[in-house]
């Protein structure tokens, strides 16, 4: 950027160009006072303290809106200005309450240092003081309007930031507020709860209904979604009590949502598991550490080989799963080992896998501020990855959004393009798209040339997809086809975000190429902001897949397979491994329903409410001989169970998640584990200690991660010391290499160094509407909450989202007599339950939509296992339901 | 087709319409036609044609300006001019259209004026009526002339020429055009329109947006409704031109919702463009393309201000943004927009089709063209205007507006809505332009001129405005929401009776600030009316909150009646009236006279400010205060056991007074009912002063006087008449007599001298003199045959020449150098000099008075009114007039009075001899010597003396007590008010007059009393408003 030098009071500064008057002051140490102005949020200009004095404009102009130019003279102290400075402070005091002692922005209100820092010693005007209400609907702030200044950083970070909109100036005058949108009070307005204006908040106007001041704090990730955002636990005793966002992060530069903001209660929840549990004569009583693990370790002793099976979770640390996983193959002799990704993202694993060679997300998050076009499918970013989601909002506004989805998700106010395609014909739109992009020339033919395979495959496979079929299928027109294609195919570079409507589906693998073959189409891969981003569920879900923590591949996607691989593997670990692959998920339950999987080490899972077909699975369950669980709490699933383990949170232990960037980020104990809980990777090691396993004696988890970089070469150069920049994101093939923000951009990591386009074929989903079950239900995550265990302890948002919802179509809302809050009952043909009904045009006639976070309410008992063959996920976006008026709640 | 092809089939159109067999009735129809009826009108014009079965052509057409002669009707009969009826009513219209289409009698006698070529007998032409004569049409060319709704009519009248000029020029040339016009923005900055063009034509970007600003938020401003209503095509001729200059392909006419006539007129009008081939794209095959929608906004006031008005369209609450980035280069939705308002619109399609040289050959240097103005207020004639830039205030409101309604005095003139400054009437002859007014403190703004009398409070006015501009605030940046807050509250404070001199200089801090600070052009703007009105009226300022009194009788925390609050002497009026009214007049009197001691007096020869003020005037006439004055003293005096006036018991201080006019007799009637012993000392040989000499007895017969003289006698005052101090007593033994205090009430006996040829010649006289003489009983003043002229336009002119007349004058000349709406005499006065035979003759001014040994004539420069002078009154200067003599024999100068103090009294005097004394103690440059009446004011009225008297007497007694001198110490007992009645409502009780025949031949009194039951019939009829009632009366906003 080019250096520009301008004079301000007197004093030659440099700056860059672009920069503003008052950045550039700033810069230079020049105090120029502010109090609209954040360095987040769009220069507003509103609050005219910042007026300076510019050689050639006419009257006085705000630093904040004027860029600054070479050769300006700038004059920010003459006697007018700051006359009009002391005026304007003082008009704001006339009107502002003046409790400043009792008032919870005392000593960091931006007002008070400002009076203090103008030396504003009295105020010669009227008091209008204000005195409405307060709105104290929402659970976690408190809007006080009569402490407001409309500075409307709140407006600017809701609309500007957050795409929300939810307050907005109101009326006019003096009677001009900030109010909640359509006048309704916060907690019914269309406010999110992100919190973000509480923190941008100048004075105690918005403020956090917990006022506890840590004594601590401890910077550490969030441990809700793949987001992976950073944030500053405050802590005072063994409780957190204060969270903030960390405006370090490279992620989210100290953004967090509702969940991550103000959700850690679960932390400290009184129902958090203590001591471990022995199941009595069908009753858990209370066990000793030794007494547990002695009885683990006996009984895990009687199953070694393929009878046992492991879930681990992609909730907890690489450490903890690379350790779960080591325990089953070098302790257990099983290869039967999983975790959560299988229910979600694992046809990303095997798609991402198959077309470019490794199965991460190709691009970093700060990629979608350079995209000239983003394509979303299948993704409610602003509802399941909160964070990413505002920054898809926010840069909506600039650059053309298309999103794919059967709902009208709130992206979809953004988008230029919206694609409701009928679920589970993701195959047919993509096709249809690379079809157009082919038939208008559109594709990148060096591209193709130099860096891509499989071409004339693919090419033969396209001549099935012409538009009237892939309309007929997809229910999306023809038009709204080609102009998608014609988008995303000339705004380059074009980024591609997608999530779990892609993934979990009986053809998610396919789902998943298909996006592959368009990104390199068009050759959108492998360039800054030109690439496929999986949006990651949960805050591990990309660790858990890379640690091994499935059946078919040790650490970093070495196949068990590999003689030459699993000899060094063997030899690390020192003991023999089994060279077949394991069970994935879906699979240990069926083998267990057939009695073949026998003992299960299930660590931070839910599967009775989270596997689709949770009747199902709650019988394989019960079928198993012995089944362990270890977990924060007494989960669902582990009424199952035979011994319970209590395990710590993340906020009691060391160790690193990695997020949906492939970021490897630290993870840092706050507190000491509750009660008598331990970290789950020393309890994995303690039974393997137990069982006279070697290669379990870590003090640390550091040495975890130093024995993994050891044998996972993607990981070879990342160790704790090293992670506490922001993280690394992998591969880092040594301890100098800064990690790879970018994949593939060299070459592909497939055999032959090219990107692979797929020839795919259309299959429909396994589960059609009919006249029994004429609904298409999907499922998906909710804004407040995150599966089940964490979110329904944190009462505030229980307050704001207490049980399941329905979503149905008004038409349909209509044909059946049903209104929102209606009790409904839904069935499939493998379930049935009652559930809230929302009326909402968010869902197509004929479509539906729940999340599954409550276990009064699950969800899972009405999906199907129907998988898809390689990935091995269920489809849980498609199930075929009945939606009924239930009578009196019953 | 071509657009000449279009015209020429639009005139044939046309003109076959009007030379057909049917006649064409042409209906005002706009917005403020239709409010002031024109909707009856219409129904029953259709239904007299019915009636009649005659066929005719109705039209609607839009605002020709004259909105004072709403509704209007025109009625063309093939072959004729078009004739104008005014204030048409549904039953007027019927009579003219069965007189005129079928009796064929136009009915010279309703016509308000006839339009187009040819004349009809005994009507003028519409266009030279007073109001339209000084107008220059342009933006407003065909307003009120054309049928809006049909597209026809425009392009009958040379519409769409501009935009065929344009065509041929080319982009660039018509930008060029238009910056050599001298076109400046009249939406109010008044921003060159060429340069504006010129920065969006290089602006880069695609598409760039066109908008017409049609946001007018001004209370009162109605030139863009009008506009649009009447003649939409110019508008967006002028945006199809202003498009293709810059490059636009898309407008928007961002219009308020609340215009829906304007709205649905431009939607007919955008159809017929389309329908023409002017819209759209490629228009008639120029290759040009343009597209226009209508966006309504929701009436904010500040959308009007750019950057507010583009987040408005954008779908955004309408709030302004900082600039820059200016709307050229970064506008609607980003991309670079031009703003311009619906007038400078309108003038485009002229400029071109006339040329640049043309348009800027109107208006001045600095301003060309001609700007539309909205003349509301108390003008006469209101309306919608158009005057060449250039014209001056003053005639724009005398000249069009036709002066201020019912004759009262011009004050001020608010220019530029409530964001602009208030003018005062000092200030007529500055011309319209932009710089002008900004150097005065104002702005053009979009043309809001309203017109404030002296009925108008300065202070309330600014708190009306800043109300608006408050309200109307997007409460974005504090200095604007919260500064004009705290300026509302001091103002309001100030209206209330309260606020300090350091709430002026924090008010004005204030506005400064809030004017420097603010984030747009609305609160940038909005202290001007406060800091334009601190800046002309902080006399009014002072009055209210040093004063505690509100001039205009406005502001209702000051005061508890306007009548009360406008007397000088403070009487207590509705309290009289109230007791009048309920037959209790011994106790009105006593009201009366518990403030001051000469009501009869009063009753007979006060100018009652009081009744100009009085509410009751805004329902029929105000109460006849003074003559219930008279009539509850004529009648208590009347009554035999009238109870004797007591003095006080004595309170051991004494006072002199020099003087016995009425201010010296009221300071000493008051001082001795506080127990002073008062000597008063009086040169001539009777007491009263000017009310004994000055005032002839026709209007103040001498024994009424002498009673009331009597009465303050009677209450312990010692006087000696006929003595002179200084002459026949020394001012040293008045002065270093053993007197607490000693009040000069001398008076202003020296007539002023016209510094005339012939002024010492015999048989001239002042009129002071005269008028002493005469009521002294000389001879000197034998006028019985002769002839008399009496110069001057005053009460003592009009004095003079009804008492010439009564000596037996043969003929007496008035000869005033204004003309007779000048006369500073009272109305009713001149009106009974009229009736008594007096020639009045006006713009007159004397140069010579002829003769030899002695006058033989008065030779007059006859004189026409030009420009305005400090008062906001027209000043005479010669005309090109022939001279003019009057033959008499007589000359009286009534042109002012000086005060002639003797020149050996010890204290401070000014250069024109007045005493100089201490405002707020009225203490001369003598400790324990204060002074009052004309000596000190100059000539004033009877009632200023007494309230100069009173206030002296109680100064002095409050320093002898020793407390602050503008403490009230007398009790001011307020009786109960009368008992509720029923409030007549019919208008004011005549008052019986000497018939004139019986006036000329001796010095009866004129006016007569009232009966005892017209007195309460009269007094009924006042509002009571000191009860608080007035809430429903008083007129909120000052137009």
């Amino acid at each position: 950027m080019a250096s520009i030098t301008l004079n301000i009071d007197g004093q030659a500064v440099t700056a860059e160009s672009g920069q503003t008057v008052l950045e550039a002051a700033r810069a230079a140490g020049i105090y120029i006072p502010t109090l609209c102005y954040h360095p987040d949020l769009p220069p507003a200009g509103q609050c005219r303290l910042c007026l300076v004095e510019i050689t050639g404009f006419r009257g006085l102009v705000t630093a904040c809106t004027t860029e600054a130019t070479d050769g300006m003279e700038v004059r920010t102290d003459t006697p007018e200005i700051e006359h009009l400075r002391r005026l304007t402070v003082e008009l704001l005091l006339a009107e502002h309450p003046s409790d400043c002692l009792t008032c919870s922005a005392n000593l960091s209100c931006d007002l008070q240092k400002l009076a203090a820092e103008l030396g504003v010693d009295r105020i010669r005007f009227r008091r209008t003081t204000r005195s409405l209400p307060l709105d104290d609907s929402n659970p976690f702030f408190v809007r006080d309007p009569n402490k407001c200044i409309l500075c409307g950083r709140c407006v600017q970070t809701c609309r500007e930031l957050q795409g929300v909109g939810a307050v907005d100036f109101v009326e006019r005058g003096y009677a001009t507020l900030i109010e909640p949108s359509r006048g309704m009070p916060l907690g019914d307005s269309d406010c999110e709860s992100c919190g973000e204006c509480v923190v941008r908040c100048p004075t105690g106007a918005l403020a956090k209904r917990d006022r506890r001041q840590p004594t601590r704090r401890v910077t550490t990730i969030c441990p809700y979604c793949g987001t992976g955002c950073s944030l500053v636990l405050g802590i005072k005793g063994s409780e957190i009590v204060s969270v903030e966002g960390d405006r370090e992060s490279p992620v989210n530069h100290g953004r967090l949502c509702v969940k991550g903001r103000f959700g850690q209660d679960f932390v400290n929840s009184t129902d958090r598991l203590t001591t471990p549990l022995i199941k009595r004569d069908g009753n858990f009583v209370e066990a000793t550490w030794d007494e547990a693990l002695d009885l683990v370790a006996r009984r895990f002793a009687e199953y070694k080989g393929d009878a046992f099976g492991a879930l681990s979770s992609s909730r907890c640390t690489n450490e903890e799963n690379y350790l779960v996983q080591k325990f089953a193959r070098a302790v257990m002799q099983s290869n039967s080992v999983d975790n959560c990704a299988r229910l979600c993202h694992a046809p990303t694993v095997t798609g991402l896998g198959q077309a470019f060679g490794m199965g991460g997300g190709t691009n970093p998050l700060a990629d979608v501020e350079g995209a000239e076009c983003l394509f979303v499918i299948g993704s409610n970013a602003t509802s399941a990855h909160p964070v990413a989601g505002a920054i898809l909002r926010a840069a909506a506004r600039r650059v053309p959004l298309i999103v794919a989805d059967p709902r009208k998700i709130a992206l979809v106010k953004e988008a230029e393009l919206h694609l409701p395609l009928r679920p589970g014909t993701d195959v047919a739109l993509l096709m249809g798209m690379a079809r157009v992009i082919v038939d208008q020339g559109l594709h990148d033919a060096e591209f193709l040339a130099q860096r891509c395979e499989n071409l004339d495959a693919f090419r033969e496979a396209l001549a099935d997809f012409d538009l009237d079929r892939v309309e007929e299928i997809t229910g999306v027109p023809q038009n709204d086809i080609v102009r998608a294609a014609l988008t995303y195919a000339t705004r380059k570079p074009a980024l591609i975000i997608y999530s779990l409507g892609i993934t979990e589906h009986s053809h998610g693998t396919d789902n998943v190429l298909g996006l592959a073959n368009l990104a390199l189409l068009t050759g959108n891969v492998g360039k800054p902001s030109a690439g496929v981003m999986p949006m990651r569920g949960q805050n591990n879900v990309q660790g858990a897949c890379d640690m091994g923590a499935g059946p078919g591949a040790f650490p970093g996607y070495q196949s068990v397979a590999d003689d030459e691989l699993r000899a060094k593997f063997e030899r690390h670990w020192g003991c023999s491994l089994p060279p077949e692959p394991g069970r994935p998920e879906v699979e240990m339950i069926q083998a267990a329903l057939e009695g073949k999987t026998q003992a299960l080490y299930c660590v931070g899972v839910d599967p009775a409410f989270t596997v689709a077909d949770a009747t199902r699975v709650q019988e394989a369950l019960r079928a198993c001989e012995f089944l362990v669980f270890q977990d924060i709490f007494l989960n669902g699933s582990a009424e199952f169970a035979d011994v319970v383990l209590p395990g710590a949170s993340y906020a009691e232990k060391d160790g690193t998640f990695t997020n949906l960037e492939r970021r490897v980020q630290r993870v840092r104990k706050a507190i000491e584990p509750i009660g008598d809980s331990r970290p789950d990777w020393l309890i994995t090691c303690q039974i393997a200690q137990r069982m006279g396993a070697s290669g379990f004696d870590f003090d640390d988890p550091s040495q975890v991660l130093d024995e993994i970089g050891q044998l996972m070469p993607s990981f070879a150069g990342i160790s704790f010391d090293r992670l506490d920049d922001g993280g690394i994101q992998w591969p880092c093939p040594g301890p100098d290499h800064p990690g790879t923000p970018r994949l593939h951009v060299e070459k592909f990591n497939t055999p032959s160094g090219k990107g692979r386009l797929s020839a795919l074929a259309y299959r429909p989903p396994a589960e059609h509407a009919d006249d029994d079950y004429p609904f298409t239900l999907t499922t998906g995550r909710n804004l407040y909450h995150f599966h089940l265990a964490m979110t329904c302890r944190v009462p505030g948002l229980m307050a704001i989202y207490p049980e399941e919802e329905i979503m149905i179509n008004p038409a349909d809302a209509d044909e059946l007599g049903i209104r929102t809050g209606d009790r409904v009952a839904v069935s499939s043909r493998r379930g049935r339950l009652i559930a809230k009904a929302r009326v909402t045009d968010m869902v197509a006639p004929k479509g539906s939509y729940m999340s599954f976070h409550f276990y009064d309410t699950p969800t899972n008992v009405l999906t199907q296992q129907a998988l898809d063959p390689v990935a091995k996920t269920p489809e849980y976006k498609v199930t075929a339901i009945r939606i009924e008026k239930a009578d009196n709640g019953g | 087709m071509t657009i000449p092809e279009l015209r020429t089939q639009a005139a044939a159109k046309v003109q076959a319409m009007q030379s057909g067999p049917n006649p064409i009735i042409w209906l005002g129809l706009a917005t403020c036609g239709l409010a002031a009826g024109a909707g009856d009108l219409a129904d029953a014009v259709q239904d007299e044609l019915e009636q009649m079965g005659v066929e005719a052509h109705v039209l609607p057409t839009g605002c020709i300006g004259t909105c004072y002669l709403e509704p209007l009707m025109d009625i063309q009969k093939p072959g004729r001019p078009r004739i104008c009826y005014a204030e048409a009513t549904p039953d007027k219209a019927r009579v003219i259209l069965r007189s005129y289409l079928a009796h064929d009698d136009p009915r010279a006698d309703l016509a308000a004026g006839t339009l187009g070529e040819g004349e009809i007998a005994g009507i003028p032409r519409f266009f030279d009526l007073p109001m339209l004569k000084p107008q220059v049409r342009i933006a407003t060319r065909n307003l009120g002339l054309i049928n809006p709704e049909d597209i026809d009519h425009y392009l009958a009248e040379g519409g769409y020429e501009g935009l065929h000029q344009a065509l041929e020029l080319g982009p660039q040339a018509v930008v060029e055009e238009v910056s050599k016009s001298g076109l400046r923005g009249r939406g109010g900055a008044g921003f060159p329109t060429g340069r504006k063009w010129q920065l969006a034509r290089q602006a880069d970007g695609s598409p760039k947006y066109l908008v017409c600003n049609a946001d007018e938020g001004d209370p009162g401003a109605f030139m863009d409704r009008s506009v649009l209503e009447g003649d939409p095509h110019s508008v967006l001729e002028g945006m199809l031109i202003a498009a293709y200059a810059i490059g636009a392909s898309e407008g928007y006419v961002y219009v308020r919702s609340e215009y829906p006539l304007a709205i649905k007129r431009l939607a007919v009008a955008l159809k017929q463009m389309r329908d023409y081939g002017l819209l759209g794209d490629d228009i008639l095959g120029s290759g040009f393309s343009f597209h226009i929608r209508i966006k309504e906004g929701a009436g904010a006031f500040v959308c009007g201000e750019e950057t507010a008005l583009i987040a408005s369209i954008e779908g955004r609450r309408g709030m302004p943004n900082p600039r820059p980035p200016f709307p050229a280069t970064a506008g609607l939705w980003g991309k670079p927009t031009n703003i311009n308002n619906v007038e400078t619109l309108a003038n485009v399609p002229v400029i071109l089709g006339r040329g640049a040289e043309w348009f800027a050959g109107r208006g001045t240097e600095r301003s060309k063209g001609t700007k539309t103005f909205a003349l509301t207020g108390k003008v006469k004639r209101s309306g919608l205007i158009e005057v060449p830039m250039g014209m001056t205030l003053g005639d724009v409101i005398f000249s069009i507006g036709g002066g201020i309604l019912d004759g009262r005095k011009f004050k001020a003139v608010q220019t530029g809505g409530p964001s602009g400054g208030c003018l005062p009437a000092r200030l007529a002859n500055l011309p319209i332009d932009y710089e002008a007014l900004a150097e005065a403190g104002s702005i053009m703004g979009s043309g809001g001129l309203v017109v404030l009398d002296e009925n108008t409070c300065i202070v309330d006015m600014a708190r009306y405005f800043l109300s608006f501009t408050q309200r109307e605030s997007c409460g974005k940046c504090p200095p604007c929401r919260l500064g004009t807050k705290q300026m509302l509250a001091i103002l309001e404070d100030f209206c209330e009776g309260g606020g300090s001199e350091e709430d002026v200089a924090l008010l004005e801090d204030l506005a400064k600030a809030v004017k420097a600070g603010s984030l747009c052009g609305l609160g940038q703007s909005a202290p001007n009316p406060v800091l334009s009105t601190l800046r002309y009226f902080r006399d009014e300022y002072d009055a209210h909150i040093r004063g505690k009194r509100c001039p205009a009788a406005v502001c209702w925390g000051l005061f508890r009646a306007p009548c009360e609050h406008t007397c000088p002497a403070g009487v207590n009026v509705p309290i009289y009236v109230g007791q009048t009214a309920a037959g209790e007049f011994d106790k009105a009197l006593a009201t009366i006279k518990h403030t001051m001691p000469f009501a009869a007096v009063c009753g007979r020869v006060c100018h009652h400010p009081c009744e100009v003020r009085c509410l009751r005037a805004q329902i029929d006439d105000p109460v006849a205060v003074c003559a219930l004055k008279r009539f509850a003293a004529d009648y208590m005096m009347a009554q035999k056991d009238r109870p004797a006036v007591t003095p006080p018991p004595p309170n051991g201080h004494q006072a002199a007074v020099v003087g016995g006019g009425p201010a010296g007799l009221t300071a000493a009637w008051e001082l001795a009912r506080r127990g002073y012993r008062v000597r008063l000392y009086e040169a001539l040989p009777a007491l009263g002063g000017m009310l004994a000499v000055g005032i002839p007895e026709y209007r103040l017969p001498r024994d009424i006087l002498q009673r009331e003289i009597d009465d303050i006698l009677a209450m312990g005052v010692e006087a000696q008449t006929g003595v002179r101090v200084g002459r026949d007593i020394s001012w040293q033994d008045v002065l270093a007599g053993d007197h607490d205090a000693v009040f000069l009430a001398v008076g202003a006996w020296r007539g002023a001298e016209l510094g005339i040829p012939g002024e010492q010649l015999p048989g001239v006289l002042q009129a002071i003199d005269f008028l002493r003489d005469v009521s002294l009983g000389k001879e000197s003043v034998a006028l019985a045959g002769k002839r008399v002229a009496v110069v001057g336009g005053g009460n003592a002119a009009i004095d003079a020449a009804r008492t010439a007349l009564r000596l037996g004058a043969e003929d007496v000349h008035l000869l005033y150098r204004r003309t007779r709406d000048e006369m500073p005499a009272q109305p009713e006065e001149i009106e009974e000099a009229l009736h008594e035979g007096v020639q009045l003759h006006c713009l007159m001014a004397p140069s010579r008075i002829a003769g030899k040994d002695r006058v033989e004539g008065i030779e007059c420069a006859r004189m026409r009114l030009s420009g305005f002078d400090d008062s906001g009154r027209r000043r005479p200067v010669p005309s090109d007039e022939a001279d003019y003599t009057v033959a008499v024999d007589h000359v009286i100068l009534a042109v002012g009075q000086q005060v002639e103090a003797p020149p050996d009294v010890p204290v401070q005097r000014d250069r024109s001899g007045r005493i100089v004394v201490d405002p707020d103690t009225l203490q001369t440059s003598l400790a324990g010597v204060y002074a009052g009446g004309d000596a000190v004011s100059g000539p004033a009225t009877v009632i200023e003396a007494i309230a100069h008297g009173q206030r002296a007497a109680r100064i002095i007694d409050n320093r002898v007590r020793g407390i602050p001198v503008d403490a009230e110490l007398l009790e001011d007992e307020h009786p109960a008010p009368p008992e509720d009645a029923e409030i007549p409502e019919h208008p004011r009780v005549p008052l019986p007059q000497l018939p004139v025949d019986r006036r000329t031949s001796s010095f009866a009194e004129v006016a007569l009393c009232y009966s005892a039951e017209a007195a309460v019939e009269e007094a009924g009829r006042c509002l009571r408003c000191h009860l608080g009632e007035q809430a429903a009366l008083e007129d909120e906003t000052p137009d």
